[in-house]
């Protein structure tokens, strides 16, 4: 194909990708009531201001959700990660019988998403004085599959001389876990965290069933609360979207490779 | 010959430590138990739970009382279970083959020495790590039937601008299809870019030698050399179009009338809204076996192509 039709197609493709987003940003910062629909709209900026942002920040709990996604997704990634990298040392390296019926009824994890448990979760976490509480959010999320799968396999990846010859050395399993084979995946656990922590950070439909108060919230689930406050107008929701997704840029632009690494790995294995 | 003697060791050391078996199974699954218990207590309970729960009437406050399949029959009679099934079913005919072909073309273009490459890259991928509540909020509006910037667009380039996006039953799910495919078609291009690159150069060489034009080498090179990544994508689409909820409880609620109402809604508003649990947990079974329909195609599928 033409080289140059192809790099055009590809810009237009790449700027109406940006375009939600652009806008998202001049509408969060247009005074309250003003559109930008018309191209003159969109040339204004004499008008822009951070009015929007001061008011959302002072009459909401949106700093407050942001702090409990981050706290929550720090948690549920390192436990989740510490967690795996144990269960995928057995898997990898440690000989025992019952392993084949363990590997499968982990692995049937994968089968039955969240979605389709909801009823029996929500009775569960009530039962254990779970509901309106951070702990409800991170304890289920500790329960995906995918980090053993994958963590497994770059284990199996560490040569059988390493281990065995620490084994000469009298080390005991949990010293060949810590010392050998969490090193030496490092950098898979930095993918898998990734992954990990973007699941956490994104997750809606659980956290807004299971955290009732306001402040207890996150960001994902706090948001849909700006719609039913009828005071909120269509620019201070842009507002509101733009300081839910501007870190979550932000870091994105900082560690792209890492999460593009971690995302296709993830999703090439399930 | 070295080989074959440590495989023998091994062997022989197993063998010694037979009458240990309990001790060296104890010793493994003490590593197993951090994640075993979480997922015991929030995956496999809730699994069986539901299991029993959608045997009885269960109200917020606790069991009823039992009443075997009678939940299953109520659904099964109830006309509105068929009309959210078929609109999970529609979401995913109409979202799964529209993300995967873009997806397919954003990688194919990528793939491609073009300017600004890793940018432009980012830049289809960047929507996919925002959530559900961002893209929602961000597509209500860009939809919005007076102020929205979709009708502006369409009112500037001469086609009738004045379509209500979200409160129209013909174009709803366009709606909310556009909006998820722009989310996560980044997703869809990664993978297929990996699978690109899994693909030795020297086929296209040779195919070019033989005279083969662009389409023909897309066509028996290329296809072929993704059809593993394809299949993942096809089936992982399936199930998270299935799963969809976020996307209508923000952006139509639901509506317009009972139009984007889907199977996770339907069990969101029968356990919460209506307090039926006991229901709500047989709706969910009925969406689990087809979780698991789908799990067990998926396998056959992949299994034939290994052997």
């Amino acid at each position: 194909m033409n080289k140059t039709l192809l790099n055009i197609i590809a810009i237009v493709l790449a700027i109406l990708f940006v375009f939600p987003l652009i806008w998202m940003l001049l509408v969060s910062l247009k005074p309250d009531g003003v559109n930008v629909y018309s191209l003159s709209d969109w040339v204004n900026w004499s008008d822009l201001n951070i009015d929007n942002y001061v008011k959302v920040v002072r009459d909401s709990h949106i700093l407050r959700w942001t702090w409990n996604s981050l706290v929550i997704g720090i948690l549920t990634t390192v436990i989740s990660i510490l967690f795996s990298s144990l269960a995928a040392f057995a898997f990898s390296k440690l000989p025992f019988r019952t392993r084949g019926i363990f590997y499968v009824i982990i692995v049937s994890g994968l089968l039955i998403p969240t979605e389709a448990i909801l009823i029996p979760l929500y009775e569960t976490a009530l039962h254990l004085k779970l509901i309106d509480n951070i702990w409800a959010i991170i304890l289920p999320g500790l329960t995906n599959p995918i980090g053993i799968l994958l963590l497994k396999s770059f284990m199996d990846g560490v040569p059988k001389d390493y281990i065995e010859a620490a084994q000469i050395d009298g080390s005991r399993n949990f010293r060949l876990w810590w010392s050998i084979c969490l090193p030496l995946t490092r950098s898979a656990m930095v993918s898998v965290g990734i992954f990990f922590f973007i699941l956490s950070w994104n997750n809606f439909l659980w956290p807004y069933l299971s955290i009732t108060s306001e402040e207890n919230m996150i960001l994902s689930a706090g948001l849909p609360t700006f719609l039913s406050n009828n005071t909120m107008s269509l620019n201070l929701i842009m507002t509101a979207s733009a300081i839910a997704a501007i870190p979550t840029i932000i870091v994105f632009i900082l560690l792209q490779r890492h999460i593009v690494q971690g995302v296709s790995m993830s999703g090439v294995k399930g | 010959m070295e080989t074959k003697l440590r495989e023998g060791k091994g062997s022989v050391a197993l063998r010694k430590s037979e009458p240990l078996r309990i001790r060296t199974e104890l010793k493994a699954i003490i590593y197993l138990i951090p994640f075993l218990v979480p997922f015991a207590v929030f995956y496999l309970w809730p699994v069986l739970r539901g299991a029993w729960m959608s045997l009885h009437v269960w109200g917020i406050q606790g069991m009823e009382k039992y009443v075997a399949v009678a939940n299953y029959k109520k659904i099964f009679a109830n006309s509105d279970f068929y009309l959210y099934l078929w609109h999970s079913l529609y979401f995913v005919l109409l979202c799964a083959p529209t993300v995967i072909i873009l997806g397919l073309v954003l990688a194919l273009i990528i793939n491609q020495n073009i300017w600004m490459r890793t940018l432009i890259r980012s830049v289809f991928f960047l929507p996919y790590v925002l959530s559900v509540s961002v893209i929602s909020f961000i597509w209500l509006r860009l939809f919005d039937a007076k102020n929205g910037p979709v009708n502006a667009f369409l009112h500037l380039i001469g086609l009738p601008g004045d379509i209500n996006w979200l409160t129209d039953h013909r174009f709803v799910w366009w709606a909310i299809t556009i909006a998820t495919d722009w989310w996560t078609v980044g997703f869809v291009m990664v993978l297929f870019l990996a699978g690109l690159q899994e693909i030795p150069t020297d086929q296209y060489e040779a195919a070019k030698i033989d005279g083969a034009n662009a389409w023909k080498r897309f066509l028996h090179i290329t296809l072929p050399g993704l059809s593993k990544v394809m299949k993942i994508q096809i089936f992982y689409q399936i199930i998270s179009s299935l799963k969809l909820f976020g996307q209508v409880q923000i952006m139509t609620g639901g509506g317009p009338g009972d139009t984007t109402n889907t199977m996770i809604r339907y069990i969101y508003v029968t356990g919460f809204k209506k307090d039926m649990f006991g229901l709500a947990s047989a709706q969910s079974m009925i969406f689990c076996f087809i979780m698991l329909l789908i799990a067990v195609i998926q396998f056959k599928m992949t299994d034939r192509k290994d052997g």
